[in-house]
């Protein structure tokens, strides 16, 4: 087809319509960030490119154009490349072919001829997506969180109820979370009962959180789904304190700690009733469990080192079903001699659990690969 | 009634689709033509050179909407395929299947009247067309005026064999066809022409069937214009292998060779009856042997708010370069349309 500039531009806001609407009804910022950079791409492409150098369009073109603008999205605003995203996008670029080829010469006879124009009718729809366009960014954007900058020391414990984003600073005495989309970034938390506990919340973030000097708990979550990203976690100040401690939010979002270095607490990881994703961690010189997954749990340990842990490197226990790759454990240490699911273990399974094993290195640990009480290693 | 299509071969019927489309009711429109079947002069060209396939692509039927087009139609993954890439050519048994089906649906039959108009006269409010009555808006699509023959040779587009020593004279798509169709019948071919023929997928440019390259067109001054339309009427056919056919060119036929004569059709408004009384009875303006049309295909002088005077099919080329093509027909249709709702 030989699209006129307006009718390229009536013709693709007309046929953004449907991503839009799914945009807006699935109310994720995502979204709606995606149609409006479709759009925005889209039309600049419109005046800049395809107008100046496309006489005539055939149909096929459209595949490799938008391939062309969807890697220029990617690239531009490193969009993380996600199903859904894909899904929305391949959803926008479906909807113009159908457009362009069955609908709107169907509802418009002269669609072809006038190059695309969509008369009265189709510039006001067109005005309207780009009107609903803007409207729902500017919505979008006028509830992102608010982000504050922590400067200096701030005595805690600091209560968060409202969805917000804390940069650096120090906290001492423990942050508590009772909110959805909260971020800390940056912070450092000295003391507390427990340093950061999340309570009822999700979409909660940590990211690059350093704690030290936590009582019980340097992170602990109840009924809760949060990201722990690139943590450290050291220097507790009792020896009953663990690390990362992520229990009963089998109800919320799934959790993930990862990239966290964790040293010298009693449990490094522990989850109980969730879900939880334990990736790429350090875990050094545990005193209980290096990463504990427990109580019907259905978790994921990989890519974990966990080194120098006292009884046990990684236990899944009663009734969970854990999925155990490409761990390395090295040098678990033999816990007193009577209980015989404490001598060095590198991996346990435990009443009932199950354990699905794959591609994981154990090194001086004397007790090895063990299966006690019921508890099965799958292969 | 309202409207009146004088007329009755396929640009008629693209535009009866049309106005029924629109919701214009059978009983409004009367359609004024020699053959009750409109593609029956069409079919009788099409066997003659042997067509298969049409030069046109998917959109190239009469049905009122683009959508669905032939390939759909014909309901294959490589039809849509081939479609998609501008490869895609209906058959004319498609095309000819579609239509009859567009001729029931459209229902017309029951406004077909068979006659042979000789004189359309503007008067207040409309036009009078023979003695059938005023009608308020009139679309002129009587087609091309008749064949451009040769002493001595059969025209392509009338039935005929070859012989075992064929010369064609032309190089437009007839010409093509017939090359084609000699060399397939084991005949020797030789092809006598005036100008070289150009190689392109349709009969003009693809720009030129929209608004982005008729809204330049539209602007040309008469003396550009009139160049431009030349320089599109120059022969042509598809490019591809299968149209390369191995013959020679000559100046003249070579003794003793049957001689075909693709030489198209009479041009000009002189040569078509109707449209010769029109431009002499209302001194309608010209251009050599065009007639002198606004964008939408309407004679500018004989229509305002109230009447329409349209021409579709190849006496329209002044409106569209592409006229005598199914788009075209389509494009003088749509106009004409447009208009009649709009004052109903």
């Amino acid at each position: 087809m030989s699209y006129t500039l307006t009718g390229r531009i009536q013709s693709r806001l007309v046929a953004t319509l449907p991503p839009l609407l799914v945009a807006l009804g699935i109310h994720r910022w995502w979204a709606i960030e995606l149609v409006a950079l479709m759009l925005v791409f889209g039309v600049a492409l419109d005046i800049c490119v395809y107008d100046r150098v496309l006489d005539y369009q055939p149909g096929w073109l459209a595949v490799p154009l938008g391939l062309l603008e969807l890697g220029l999205i990617v690239l531009a605003i490193r969009m993380p490349v996600t199903w859904s995203s894909l899904g929305l996008y391949a959803l926008g670029w479906v909807t113009a072919q159908i457009c362009a080829h069955a609908l709107f010469p169907r509802l418009r006879l002269e669609y072809a001829q006038s190059g695309g124009e969509l008369e009265r009718i189709g510039a006001f729809v067109a005005g309207a997506v780009a009107a609903l366009t803007l409207a729902a960014v500017a919505g979008a954007v006028a509830v992102i969180p608010p982000t504050v900058h922590l400067h200096g020391v701030v005595q805690g414990p600091l209560l968060i109820t409202h969805a917000q984003t804390l940069v650096g600073g120090t906290v001492r005495g423990g942050v508590v979370i009772r909110a959805d989309h909260v971020t800390l970034k940056d912070v450092t938390v000295i003391g507390g009962e427990y340093g950061v506990n999340v309570e009822h919340a999700q979409h909660v973030m940590l990211d690059r959180v350093r704690l030290i000097r936590f009582k019980m708990d340097a992170v602990r979550a109840l009924d809760a789904g949060l990201m722990v990203h690139r943590c450290s976690i050291s220097t507790p100040a009792t020896p009953l304190a663990n690390g990362v401690l992520i229990t009963y939010s089998m109800g919320r979002p799934m959790s993930m700690v990862e990239k966290c270095r964790i040293v010298g607490v009693r449990e490094g990881v522990t989850t109980h009733s969730s879900m939880v994703d334990v990736v790429d961690n350090d875990v050094v010189g545990t005193t209980l469990h290096g990463i504990s997954l427990s109580e019907m749990s259905m978790d994921t340990a990989r890519g974990n080192h966990v080194e120098g842990a006292r009884g046990v490197a990684i236990l899944c226990m009663d009734h969970s079903m854990c999925d155990i790759t490409h761990n390395t454990i090295t040098g678990a240490l033999v816990d007193g001699n009577q209980n015989p699911s404490r001598q060095g273990v590198a991996i346990e399974s435990y009443f009932y659990a199950e354990a699905h094993l794959r591609h994981n290195t154990v090194v001086a640990s004397p007790g090895g690969v063990k299966a006690l009480d019921l508890g099965v290693f799958t292969e | 009634m309202r409207c009146a299509i004088v007329g009755s071969g396929l640009a008629a019927l693209a535009s009866y689709a049309t106005l029924r489309h629109a919701g214009v009711p059978a009983d409004e429109i009367a359609v004024f033509g020699t053959h009750a079947d409109p593609t029956s002069v069409w079919r009788e060209r099409a066997s003659s050179i042997r067509q298969r396939r049409m030069r046109s692509e998917s959109d190239g039927h009469l049905a009122a909407a683009g959508f669905p087009g032939l390939a759909v139609r014909e309901g294959t993954a490589s039809a849509v395929a081939r479609s998609l890439t501008n490869r895609y050519h209906p058959t004319v048994d498609l095309f000819l299947e579609h239509a009859a089906g567009v001729r029931e649906r459209s229902g017309w039959d029951a406004s077909f009247v068979e006659r042979r108009v000789a004189h359309v006269r503007a008067v207040d409010g409309g036009f009078l067309i023979d003695g059938e009555g005023q009608f308020a808006h009139v679309l002129i699509a009587t087609g091309h005026p008749g064949l451009v023959h040769v002493p001595g040779a059969v025209h392509a587009y009338e039935p005929h064999d070859y012989a075992p020593q064929v010369a064609v004279i032309g190089a437009g798509m007839a010409a093509a066809t017939e090359w084609r169709n000699a060399r397939a019948a084991g005949s020797e071919v030789v092809s006598i022409r005036r100008r070289e023929p150009v190689r392109r997928p349709l009969n003009v440019p693809r720009r030129y069937f929209s608004k982005r390259g008729l809204a330049g067109f539209h602007r040309l001054p008469p003396p550009a214009r009139l160049a431009v339309l030349h320089e599109l009427e120059q022969p042509s056919y598809p490019p591809g292998p299968e149209w390369d056919v191995d013959l020679t060119v000559a100046d003249a036929p070579p003794p003793g060779f049957q001689v075909i004569a693709a030489t198209g059709f009479r041009k000009g408004w002189r040569e078509d009856a109707v449209l010769a009384d029109l431009v002499a009875t209302h001194d309608l303006a010209t251009h050599d042997r065009l007639l002198d049309l606004a964008p939408d295909s309407t004679v500018p002088t004989l229509t305002d708010d109230r009447r329409t005077l349209s021409i579709a099919g190849v006496a329209a080329r002044w409106a569209f370069p592409a006229a005598d093509t199914i788009a075209g027909a389509k494009y003088a249709a749509r106009a004409f349309t447009r208009r009649v709702c709009r004052t109903r």
